[in-house]
């Protein structure tokens, strides 16, 4: 077993990222974010609005250029890596279930083009008849029937199909690191839900490290191995299974009073 | 009235073979507007290139395949230059393709060390296949028809492939392309290349056809291909690779029947500009016009 300080896992220290430095608007938004999650490790990030939670998950998966800092994952240096390097050690699934599929190509080739992921193109067909049956398998734990659906186009299915098909999609090819950005905000209570247990499923007993932000209390403390709540850029609470384990919505709402006014004795 | 279709019929087989030259760059307008939602226009400089190209070869006394093959390469090297302009210094591809067409107008000229060549002494494509009257327009049909169900099966062969798929992904969403690995830059670039490769095609099939190359065969040539495009799709639909791929060639071949009658009809071919415009702006708009009346049709009333 790795620990959180051994190669294994996702590191990120020291983050720092200032939006439109040197205007009126200049808004540091990360101030200094030091993370880590052991191999296989779930990890939930609340938060309030502006925080820098979304900002830190697009500083890992490159799209978004840090001031300073690092993310190791799975031993791996990824500051240098543009964003579609990056994805050979993580996927993602987004908050707009619009942005994780292509609309115009069909849920078939959407998996084929995630199965794919982490491994370099080629003039190879660039979907296998072959691969169908397990393109079905996939989607049969949904329980939604895209199963039967295969050739039709994304741009028919609704949020909460496409946003379980990019969850799919995300884990098909077992990765390194899942990032998971309020990935159910979006959907109506039942979608929400249904995906949020695809994705516990998902990344069950497969040793995948994930890093999901919620909105929602009570899944943040049901779930998971690791709480972790920012603010102001900063990670202001980190607490293991064991100290999570005793925690309520209520402590965790004193816990952020306490930490934004200590915060402002500070400044 | 009678006169009219009797002159129409008399056109066909020349409009189909100027159909049939125009699709490849049909194919060449279709590939950024739909596959890479990215409109671009560099075609209406990537079109007389190759057409420059190819009659400078010819007129030099090369053969017809290194010709075509030089057009094809420049073409795929002016596509790259907007799909990098428009990457490094982030202008609008639109703005990208204006700027390497007005350049390509220089480069042309410079190509044939003068503003036109003319290839009626030299072997073409047409002659070679057709005899040296370059062939009947049906029978230069038959020939543009084989070319062009060459070019649509290695496309859609490609759009099938791993690579093909990934330019896809691109037109279709960024985001998730870069999420699964693929490098959106490389294939803005490699995409506009090969737009670039279709066009410099039809440019030299053009020059070859009409024994001609003028550094304003160009003019208009981005509307054909898009007038042609949209026409196909509402012939054929987009609902799957084949029929995306086909609908550029087979509106392409109608567009000039409705240009064939339309002259029948008295037009000058000065006013086909006009007609083509106003055609491509019926296309666009009627999606809207048509939203609009539907919504102020309202919901019935009970």
């Amino acid at each position: 077993m790795t620990d959180a300080h051994g190669q294994a896992g996702v590191h990120v220290s020291g983050l720092r990222k200032t939006f439109f430095p040197g205007t009126v608007q200049e808004k540091a938004a990360l101030n200094g974010v030091d993370l880590d999650l052991a191999a296989g490790e779930f990890g939930i990030v609340i938060g309030s609005n502006g925080s820098g939670k979304s900002t830190t998950l697009n500083a890992i998966s490159g799209e978004l250029q840090l001031d300073a800092g690092k993310v190791v994952v799975a031993g791996q240096d990824m500051s240098r890596l543009p964003a579609h390097k990056r994805a050979h050690f993580m996927a993602r699934v987004f908050q707009d279930p619009m942005q994780g599929t292509a609309a115009s190509l069909t849920i078939e080739e959407n998996l084929a083009i995630a199965a794919r992921r982490g491994s370099a193109r080629g003039f190879r067909m660039g979907l296998k008849r072959t691969e169908r049956d397990g393109f079905r398998a996939a989607l049969e734990v949904l329980g939604l029937g895209l199963e039967n659906r295969l050739s039709d186009r994304v741009a028919l299915l609704s949020g909460g199909q496409r946003q379980s098909l990019t969850l799919v999609m995300a884990t098909l090819k077992a990765p390194p690191l899942l990032l998971l950005d309020e990935h159910t905000a979006a959907l109506d209570p039942r979608a929400a839900e249904l995906v949020l247990g695809a994705t516990l499923q998902a990344v069950a007993g497969r040793n995948i490290t994930t890093l999901m932000i919620t909105h929602n209390m009570e899944q943040a403390i049901t779930h998971g191995d690791r709480l972790i709540m920012m603010h102001d850029g900063r990670v202001i609470l980190n607490l293991d299974r064991t100290e999570k384990a005793s925690v309520t919505a209520a402590d965790l709402v004193a816990r952020f009073h306490d930490a934004v006014s200590d915060r402002m004795l500070l400044n | 009235m009678i006169d009219v279709l009797n002159t129409y019929f008399n056109l066909i087989p020349v409009s189909l073979a100027q159909g049939g030259v125009y699709a490849f760059v049909a194919l060449g307008v279709m590939i950024p507007f739909r596959l890479l939602s990215l409109p671009d226009l560099t075609a209406e400089g990537s079109f007389p290139l190759g057409g420059a190209v190819a009659a400078a070869m010819l007129a030099g006394g090369s053969g017809i395949v290194p010709a075509i093959l030089a057009a094809i390469l420049a073409g795929a090297l002016a596509g790259c230059l907007t799909a990098l302009i428009h990457l490094a210094f982030k202008v609008t591809s639109l703005l990208a393709g204006i700027i390497v067409l007005t350049m390509l107008f220089s480069i042309n000229i410079r190509v044939m060390g003068k503003p036109n060549t003319a290839l009626f002494s030299h072997d073409t494509l047409f002659t070679a296949f057709l005899g040296p009257d370059g062939g009947a327009p049906l029978t230069q049909f038959a020939l543009l028809a084989v070319l062009l169900l060459i070019v649509c099966g290695a496309l859609h062969w490609f759009l099938l492939t791993e690579l093909g798929l990934g330019l896809r992904a691109v037109g279709s969403n960024q985001m998730m392309a870069r999420a699964h690995g693929l490098s959106t830059r490389a294939f803005v670039i490699a995409g506009l290349g090969l737009a670039g490769c279709l066009a410099a095609l039809g440019g030299a099939t053009m020059s070859q056809y009409q024994s001609y190359a003028d550094v304003n065969m160009g003019v208009g040539v981005l509307v054909i291909g898009l007038a042609g495009t949209i026409l196909g799709e509402a012939i054929l639909g987009r609902d799957s690779l084949l029929r995306q791929i086909a609908a550029p060639v087979v509106g392409s071949l109608f567009y000039f029947q409705f240009v064939a009658m339309a002259l029948s009809l008295g037009f000058k071919p000065s006013d086909l500009k006009l007609l083509t415009g106003l055609f491509v702006l019926a296309a666009l708009g009627a999606p809207i016009l048509k939203a609009r009346l539907d919504k102020h049709a309202g919901p019935s009333r009970p």
